[in-house]
């Protein structure tokens, strides 16, 4: 009875496992399907998202031309043993979409049920807020996986980007390892805002920090030794680091088998974090009232 | 209304502007350390690419090899190109937010006479902070250093860039009464910015980035504000340079007045200024 007031009236806790995951992938379908419907209603915004990545990534290209003079570093080669930065700087740029999707479009999931007048239905609703969390998620991928479409259409046409097939599923393999470790980052983002409700800066201010501490555009060896430090503790940087050494043969400074076991044990403890958080802030609102607050 | 009367209501708006602004003074604090931050992956990124913190082929392009500098003037200058886009074309939407736009709308001031207030509060904000982001970054070892004699032409140039700029975002403040959700493009806009503008690359090294950057005043007053802290060019150009962005500052408010005034009173003769 204590905490009758905090959880939603959730039925499907009594049922057997398989019926309990099928109950929340429904729900999670649901907030997909939904979130879709809203995005698409209006199209022009909608293109404008799949637009949007060619045109973030294409001053991060021109810059490093700029600098080398040229498509090919000899000093990138010695670090990495790769030269050609072009495809260096674009699959790092790419991937790191999904990271901004699990700050944003996570972050700030609840925000936006606030601001439709729907936060107090949605946690009304019989299941768990984590999956209404992982239907927001699941969006967010989808869309993701559309913007890097169109930005890897764009730079296959415009730069001749030459990858080694063979690398393709693995890389995806640790991508998808990484979304599961952003999915735990996402959490704490969205549980922010339903304390501090404008949590923009919250996003911005960890975003900036994983786009320093994560190497995008260059290798690990350049950051200042405590930076590297803290690379170690963020999945971007084994997701980034991986695709590249599996699509262009980066060396990472790792076996492949370590990359895969840390972001494995990140994945763990960034999604543990993420629910624990998750739970203690949205429980400490409801206590306070504070959840309808602006 | 009167000139004293219309003073008033500026100065009260600025008054009001700059109290919410530092009701949140970490916002503050976040405003005056993450644009120099940002800076940092393309530090780093140079460091990868050529080994060092000068570019031969970098400096063919710019005059100076220091890119480190090229890149850390191009984000303290472009602070007040985003303000302007978020402080003063996003501010109405804000004011949408607050449940205060209808107050403004129905008040006997014109809506524009308050977003003169906003765009005045903007700048002072943007200012105190660039201020701060130069002499933090002048105690560095980027090879920045700012005299009296750089500083004074360059605060001329910062003048006549946000005349125009901020007659662009008042432009911007009416579009957003008429679309209302202008977030996304917002930062489009941004995005923009950043590729056909020089705050972050060379524009010239490609001949459409080239071509249309030409048309951005924050062009014309990167090249001539790098020119005189990087070059030592002093007043080399300069006259030049300010007689362009005279002629866009004149267009560019103008417009932005025109275009202001026309799509504000669209969206009071189609009853939709209280939408969302």
């Amino acid at each position: 009875m204590k905490e009758a007031g905090t959880r939603p009236l959730d039925h499907s806790t009594t049922w057997p496992l398989f019926f309990r995951l099928r109950h929340y992938a429904n729900a999670v379908w649901a907030e997909n399907i939904k979130e879709w419907k809203l995005e698409l209603t209006y199209p022009l915004d909608f293109l404008r998202s799949l637009i949007d990545p060619v045109v973030y990534l294409l001053p991060y290209v021109l810059y490093g031309v700029a600098l080398v003079g040229g498509r090919f570093s000899p000093n990138l080669a010695k670090l990495v043993g790769t030269t050609d930065i072009v495809s260096f700087i674009t699959i790092g740029y790419v991937f790191i979409g999904f990271m901004n999707m699990a700050l944003w479009a996570m972050g700030f999931s609840l925000r936006k049920e606030q601001m439709y007048g729907t936060l107090e239905a949605v946690f009304a609703a019989p299941v768990p807020r984590w999956v209404f969390t992982m239907g927001m998620s699941m969006h967010s991928i989808l869309h993701q996986f559309l913007m890097i479409a169109v930005q890897l259409l764009f730079v296959l046409a415009v730069f001749n980007i030459k990858v080694n097939p063979l690398g393709l599923l693995p890389a995806l393999a640790m991508i998808g390892l990484m979304l599961v470790a952003l999915y735990g980052i996402g959490m704490i983002m969205a549980s922010t805002t339903l304390i501090f409700k404008q949590g923009w800066l919250i996003s911005e201010a960890l975003g900036s920090i994983l786009m320093v501490v994560t190497p995008i555009a260059y290798p690990l060896a350049v950051l200042p030794v405590f930076m590297q430090k803290a690379a170690l503790g963020v999945p971007t940087t084994y997701g980034i680091l991986a695709a590249r050494h599996f699509l262009l043969g980066e060396q990472m400074g790792f076996s492949v088998g370590a990359a895969f076991l840390r972001v494995a044990v990140l994945c763990v403890v960034w999604v543990v974090f993420g629910l624990v958080i998750f739970a203690a802030i949205d429980r400490s609102t409801r206590r306070s009232g504070t959840l309808s607050h602006y | 209304m009167s000139l004293s009367a219309t003073a008033y209501v500026i100065r009260a708006e600025m008054a009001k502007t700059i109290r919410i602004y530092f009701s949140y003074p970490v916002i503050v604090v976040f405003w005056a350390i993450f644009p120099v931050l940002w800076v940092f992956p393309f530090l780093f990124q140079g460091k990868a690419m050529v080994g060092s913190g000068t570019s031969a082929a970098f400096e063919q392009l710019t005059g100076s090899g220091n890119y480190m500098a090229f890149i850390l003037i191009g984000a303290m200058v472009s602070n007040f190109v985003f303000s302007g886009l978020w402080g003063v074309g996003n501010s109405l939407r804000e004011e949408t937010y607050w449940g205060t736009m209808e107050y403004i709308i129905a008040s006997p001031t014109h809506p524009l006479i308050v977003l003169i207030g906003k765009t005045l509060a903007e700048a002072s904000i943007t200012t105190c902070i660039v201020f701060l982001q130069a002499t933090i970054i002048s105690l560095m070892p980027f090879g920045i250093s700012f005299t009296v004699a750089k500083v004074l032409p360059v605060l001329l140039l910062v003048v006549l860039l946000m005349l125009g700029f901020y007659g662009f975002a008042i432009a911007f403040a009416g579009f957003t009464l008429l679309i209302k959700e202008v977030h996304g493009w917002v930062h489009t806009l941004e995005w923009v910015f950043f590729l056909f503008s020089p705050i972050r690359y060379p524009v010239q090294m490609n001949p459409i980035t080239s071509f249309v950057s030409v048309l951005i005043p924050l062009t014309w007053a990167l090249v001539a504000i790098r020119g005189i802290i990087l070059l030592n060019q002093q007043a080399v150009g300069l006259w030049r340079i300010t007689g362009i962005l005279l002629g866009m500052d004149a267009a560019l408010l103008l417009g932005g007045y025109y275009t202001f005034v026309a799509l504000e009173r669209k969206t009071r003769r189609d009853g939709t200024v209280g939408m969302h």
